[in-house]
């Protein structure tokens, strides 16, 4: 009995103590552990590699003086153009260097580089640093399709980027150009829903407003357009192979009728919208002079003057159309998730521990709402609970109906094409655009495409390349439904 | 000086240490390692050798092998693969395409930058007032990076807030929106222009040297004998700078070859493939499609090709024999 007792007291201390571990544990949030087992790492030193520009602020302006002040792991921001993000992960995997601790990726081209073994697998980390429960509060779209290559987890869908459709309220809704346009068209001067809506409407804002005005305006530059006419070639019904042969059908008659569309657009756009990148877009809608644009999220934000009083933002012309901007789904309703980010680690890395674990504290549900609501980042909203936050809605007038477009889109989006080399294939993508551009016959632009992608096809090898689409067409979101 | 020198050779030949030392004395009779002229020459050279070979003829040799085997993004296949990549360059248009149109563009470039850099050498061979400070700015595109003067030209043709629109619309008397970056009629000739302002002052440094040292007494005497001024550049100036116009050309061929900085910045090769030089041509494949054998090839077909045309060209002025 006496030697039962203090095996007894101790056996109950012990399972106090076991209680409260695991009382901790639960109570501790996913940033939190994140912290408390980074602390280990204090003094080391990690490399981020980021998308050049106002994405990078993200770290340099918020995370790393943070991460830092919690760990003592010192974060080095190195940023890289978006179309060379892919080619300096692959150099710096090739060359067998560490360069990069945690890379941003952008998600379409995971599959390449996860394969490649540039990426580390993420399984045991999450396990171990019990991260999968928050993982599974990313909007489903985003962690169903961002997240994993084969089955296994290769990043972390960080920023939940779709194309939204802005359009001026103001002119939609002055009652003059109501009847105006139903008497022209025979239906209500409203958000588009198809693109031969989206042409009509804008060829009658520019037959009246301008050139103080135009319908519409985008960023056609081949790098940044490339997705929307992914988005453009399925809403017409295109399907980018033939699953039995794998020979591609991008020079369908859904192809030519995408393209000539997108010419056709032109018509109502201010001359050399063809050469308008991101920014040049940006600036004529905050200047107003365009009354439709469909791009990604962060310029709805500024164009409600969200961040205006932001020294990183100095540059941005003040927004003219401050409360005068409407947001919903760009024609067809199912908007393409363009891009997108997602955190991985990278498989060179020398200090995968402390990498890993500020992957899980930027990506936790905490953090996360505070980086997406940065008024200096791009970073879109992509966990529910960033769409729902009371503080997010109240930002400024709008931003409800701002999050519930995006929310929308994130259940609707449809995902960009994702195959073995995607890269090359987009990269003929990119030229046929270019060429759009310079005038030369669809047809044959198609038909180039084509045969530049069957090239491609066979080289990297009909099976292995069918497997890869055949995967990613059975995706809910790689068609669309309508 | 004279002793100094003399005194150099001796230690180089060794015959100071001889004359130095009695033909009985311990020194005599252990030679020093540098005692042969001929260890010496070697034990100099050495170093040079091993670097030379060390960043040249390795990466040479990397190149030839990786060429025959078939390392791409997904796999670093070593075995030997034969000449597969190379019968896939013969058929591959683009890379034809591209080095012809590169070939085109320096065809066109070099004489231009050529001669313009020429008659600005003429304009500024005689002493004017405040030349160097001319001469000083004209030389300023040479000392930018191509990358900057890339960009820089990209915004001059922007085509809404571009000068060069602006200024060509002042002269129409309307607004003006030439796509200069995106047509194919005015792509090239915007890819010209930047070129030939970036590098016409190297041909117009070099031909001024050469002109300014063409023998004063030989162009006076042509004058006194009443010589055209086409007699006297064709028999006098253009055989005395020819050497240098030579050279000038051969470097600025050679770059023209391997052009890339500035027809990137301003077009990335587009519209479609229509501005992609080969270099160009040969980074996409190596660096962003990771076809490392496949590029290797490529590349060793580039520089058989540049070395012939070295050699041909070398074999035709002075600075070969």
């Amino acid at each position: 009995m006496r030697r039962m007792l203090p095996s007894t007291a101790t056996g109950a201390l012990l399972s106090v103590c076991l209680l409260a571990t695991t009382s901790t544990a639960w109570s501790q949030s996913a940033a939190e552990r994140a912290v408390e087992a980074a602390q280990e790492y204090s003094g080391t030193e990690i490399t981020v590699l980021y998308e050049a520009g106002l994405q990078a602020l993200d770290a340099s302006n918020f995370a790393a003086e943070r991460w830092e002040e919690l760990t003592g792991i010192r974060v080095n921001v190195v940023e890289s153009p978006v179309d060379e993000i892919f080619t300096r992960i692959m150099q710096a995997h090739r060359a067998g260097t560490a360069s990069f601790d945690v890379v941003n990726v952008i998600p379409n081209q995971m599959p390449d580089l996860a394969m490649s073994g540039a990426l580390e697998p993420l399984d045991d980390y999450v396990e171990r640093y019990d991260y999968a429960q928050e993982l599974e509060l990313i909007a489903p779209v985003y962690r169903d399709n961002w997240m994993r290559v084969e089955g296994t987890i290769y990043g972390f869908p960080d920023d939940g980027d779709v194309l939204v459709l802005y359009y001026r309220k103001d002119i939609f809704e002055d009652p003059e150009n109501q009847e105006a346009f139903r008497e022209q068209h025979g239906y209500d001067l409203a958000p588009p829903t198809t693109w031969e809506e989206y042409r009509e409407i804008g060829q009658f804002i520019t037959d009246k407003y301008a050139p103080e005005v135009y319908g519409a305006a985008g960023h056609f530059q081949p790098g940044n357009f490339q997705y929307l006419v992914q988005q453009r070639f399925r809403d017409e019904g295109g399907r980018f192979f033939d699953p039995e042969t794998m020979r591609a059908t991008i020079n369908s008659e859904a192809g030519v009728r995408a393209f000539e569309g997108i010419r056709a657009d032109l018509e109502m756009m201010p001359t050399g919208v063809e050469q308008w990148g991101f920014v040049e877009n940006l600036n004529a809608l905050l200047a107003g002079d365009v009354a439709m644009s469909i791009t990604w999220p962060p310029v709805g934000r500024w164009a409600a003057g969200y961040g205006a009083e932001t020294d990183a933002l100095d540059w941005l012309p003040e927004s003219q159309v401050s409360g005068r901007i409407g947001y919903a789904l760009p024609p067809n309703g199912q908007p393409e998730l363009a891009v997108g980010w997602a955190l991985s680690l990278a498989s060179t890395s020398e200090n995968k521990e402390a990498a890993y674990l500020f992957m899980q504290w930027m990506n936790s549900e905490e953090v996360s709402l505070e980086r997406v609501q940065l008024p200096f980042t791009l970073r879109g909203p992509f966990r529910e609970s960033h769409y729902q936050d009371e503080g997010f809605r109240n930002l400024w007038p709008d931003a409800g109906d701002y999050l519930d477009t995006l929310w929308e889109g994130a259940q609707s989006g449809i995902l960009d094409l994702s195959i073995i080399q995607i890269d090359r294939y987009e990269e003929a993508l990119r030229q046929a655009i270019s060429r759009l551009w310079a005038g030369d016959d669809i047809q044959e632009i198609l038909d180039d495409t084509a045969e530049q992608w069957d090239a491609l096809t066979d080289r990297i090898g009909v099976d292995a390349q069918r497997r890869a689409y055949e995967d990613w067409a059975s995706k809910p979101n790689a068609y669309p439904t309508q | 000086m004279l002793i100094r020198r003399s005194r150099a050779d001796e230690a180089i030949s060794g015959t100071a240490d001889a004359s130095r030392h009695p033909p009985d004395s311990p020194a005599r009779a252990r030679p020093t390692i540098f005692a042969s002229d001929r260890v010496f020459k070697y034990a100099v050279i050495t170093p040079a050798i091993f670097f030379i070979l060390l960043i040249g003829l390795y990466p040479f040799i990397k190149l030839l092998l990786t060429s025959v085997q078939n390392i791409t993004m997904f796999q670093d296949d070593t075995s030997y693969h034969g000449f597969i990549h190379f019968e896939r360059l013969f058929s591959d248009l683009r890379f034809w395409s591209s080095l012809a149109r590169t070939f085109a563009f320096t065809a066109v470039a070099l004489p231009v930058q050529l001669i313009l850099g020429f008659l600005l050498a003429l304009l500024f061979v005689n002493r004017m007032p405040i030349r160097q400070v001319f001469v000083a700015v004209l030389l300023l595109p040479v000392v930018i990076s191509p990358i900057v003067a890339g960009a820089t030209w990209r915004l001059m043709f922007e085509h809404r807030f571009g000068p060069i629109n602006q200024i060509i619309g002042w002269f129409v008397g309307e607004e003006v929106r030439l796509l200069w970056t995106s047509d194919p009629i005015l792509v090239w000739p915007a890819i010209l222009i930047a070129e030939v302002w970036q590098w016409t002052p190297f041909m117009f440094l070099l031909l001024l040297a050469a002109l300014s040292n063409v023998g004063r007494e030989q162009l006076e005497a042509a004058e006194l004998d009443g010589a055209s001024w086409w007699m006297t550049f064709r028999w006098i100036v253009l055989p005395a700078i020819m050497p240098v116009v030579a050279i000038a050309l051969l470097i600025r061929g050679l770059d023209l070859v391997r052009i890339f900085d500035i027809i990137w910045t301003m077009t990335r090769g587009g519209p479609g493939t229509m501005t992609e030089s080969v270099s160009i041509y040969a980074y996409h494949m190596a660096f962003r499609e990771f076809e490392i054998s496949y590029s290797a090839a490529m590349a060793l077909v580039i520089i058989v090709l540049l070395t012939v045309l070295v050699v041909a060209a070398l074999s035709r002025v002075e600075i070969s024999r």
